[in-house]
């Protein structure tokens, strides 16, 4: 099952995760030119009011996935596959996304993404997923690599190498998560930014930026805390590098002030701005 | 290269998912320390979000919300949806009835079952002691959803 590599033709600008509590700021936020939603939250024909808000206004709608369980030993599910496929036509969507992860194993559900062996077999199992799922969707999948605290004892390849190997093989594109990366490198005792420009850059879809904290020497990526300035160097360091067609914050809980809000947003778009005016003069 | 083993594969994966939620023994080669954190991380963070679904129960539960949600987490997984609100309402029901719970929780408990419970109907009514004993009433039911009455005892039998 070879399919052919998807060219990336699309300019998302800033985004911003829709989550029902972020409605009313995102609503009134400047400049967003595409939001994110939870494909498994999002009904096939009925969209939350303010998803439908955002289309009218123009904005473009990407379904990110959860439960493909993409990396599982399982295939994809073809009801899972239909649905993403189903709200990425309601939301006219110019791509969807999911993880490199696993989310259940011998049917039972972990509720959360957990990492994958960095093996040759997992590279084979993972690839015939995607290419199954790339088949049941009607527009490009993008992949994202996650925040791991844990890693396989059996790696036979880095993380960079192999989401590379993946996204070479499968032709599928790349969601950059600038704090997955962050987290990783810190938590497993590697240089980020070393790791950074060894990934498919030429293969970005949009990028992925969240907050976090640290807790006992470990940087974890709850996506409830503000973003921190060394995941704000990467994105300045990533545009220096590349012109990325879109960068998202995602915010899941603890919500901040909306003022809070768009000052982070700002200084996304900040960072964003630097390192391309870094990359043009260069 | 011949075609991957998925049973042995899945077999791996069902050993460091029992791992992380449970808080079994890592498999071997694993960084136990590193597992366990992970397992507490995804725990902490299934927690959290049981307690924002839940705000009532949380707080109602205070300090004892944390313990008393590990255990239950490793105990039960999540449920498939993953959603919160079902996962918190397995929760309460493992926490059985208790005199000290508060109006607020025992309103948000039942007004939850009500708007979980699948496809059906529902009635159910729980006593509420403030700012005077009184009997609030819920009711799911065809075309009208989930509606609710509260009653003061006096004119509960009149």
């Amino acid at each position: 099952m070879t399919m052919p590599t998807t060219p990336v033709t699309w300019r998302l600008g800033q985004g911003a995760a829709w989550r029902p509590q972020l409605d009313g700021a995102l609503a009134r936020a400047d400049g967003l030119g595409f939001i994110e939603v939870i494909a498994e939250a999002i009904g096939e024909r009925e969209l939350p009011a303010g998803v439908a808000a955002a289309l009218a206004r123009g904005l473009r709608v990407v379904p990110h996935g959860v439960s493909l369980s993409l990396g599982g030993a399982e295939r994809p599910d073809p009801g899972r596959l239909a649905h993403l496929a189903a709200v990425a036509r309601r939301v006219d969507a110019p791509l969807v996304s999911e993880h490199i992860a696993f989310v259940r194993a011998d049917g039972r559900e972990s509720g959360h993404l957990l990492p994958v062996p960095r093996t040759r077999e997992a590279l084979e199992i993972l690839s015939e997923n995607v290419a199954i799922a790339r088949e049941a969707l009607p527009v490009p999948l993008a992949l994202e690599h996650v925040a791991a605290l844990v890693q396989w004892p059996d790696a036979e390849m880095d993380e960079a190498t192999f989401v590379s190997e993946l996204i070479e093989r499968t032709g599928a594109l790349l969601l950059l998560d600038l704090s997955n990366l962050y987290a990783n490198a810190h938590n497993h005792g590697y240089d980020a930014l070393e790791s950074l420009v060894r990934f498919p850059l030429d293969r970005i879809a949009y990028v992925h930026v969240g907050g976090g904290r640290f807790q006992d020497g470990v940087y974890h990526d709850t996506h409830t805390d503000p973003v921190l300035p060394g995941v704000l160097h990467l994105v300045e360091e990533l545009f220096a590098l590349t012109d990325a067609p879109g960068v998202l914050l995602e915010r899941d809980g603890d919500f901040p002030p909306e003022a809070e809000l768009a000052a982070e947003l700002r200084a996304i778009a900040d960072a964003a701005r630097r390192g391309s005016e870094h990359r043009v003069r260069a | 290269m011949s075609a991957p083993d998925r049973e042995a594969y899945a077999a791996r994966q069902a050993q460091l998912l029992d791992a992380l939620l449970r808080g079994a023994c890592a498999p071997d080669g694993f960084d136990a320390e590193r597992a366990e954190a992970a397992g507490r991380s995804l725990r902490r963070k299934r927690a959290g979000a049981v307690a924002r679904a839940w705000p009532a129960l949380a707080l109602d539960l205070g300090p004892e919300f944390d313990a008393r949600f590990d255990a239950f987490a490793r105990a039960v997984d999540a449920p498939a949806s993953g959603d919160p609100r079902a996962d918190g309402l397995a929760f309460a029901r493992t926490l059985g009835r208790d005199p000290r719970r508060g109006d607020d929780a025992r309103a948000e408990l039942l007004l939850g079952r009500a708007a979980l419970r699948r496809g059906g109907l529902f009635v159910g009514a729980a006593w509420l002691r403030r700012p005077r004993r009184r009997l609030l009433v819920v009711a799911r039911l065809p075309w009208l959803g989930v509606v609710h009455r509260s009653v003061p005892r006096g004119r509960l039998w009149a």
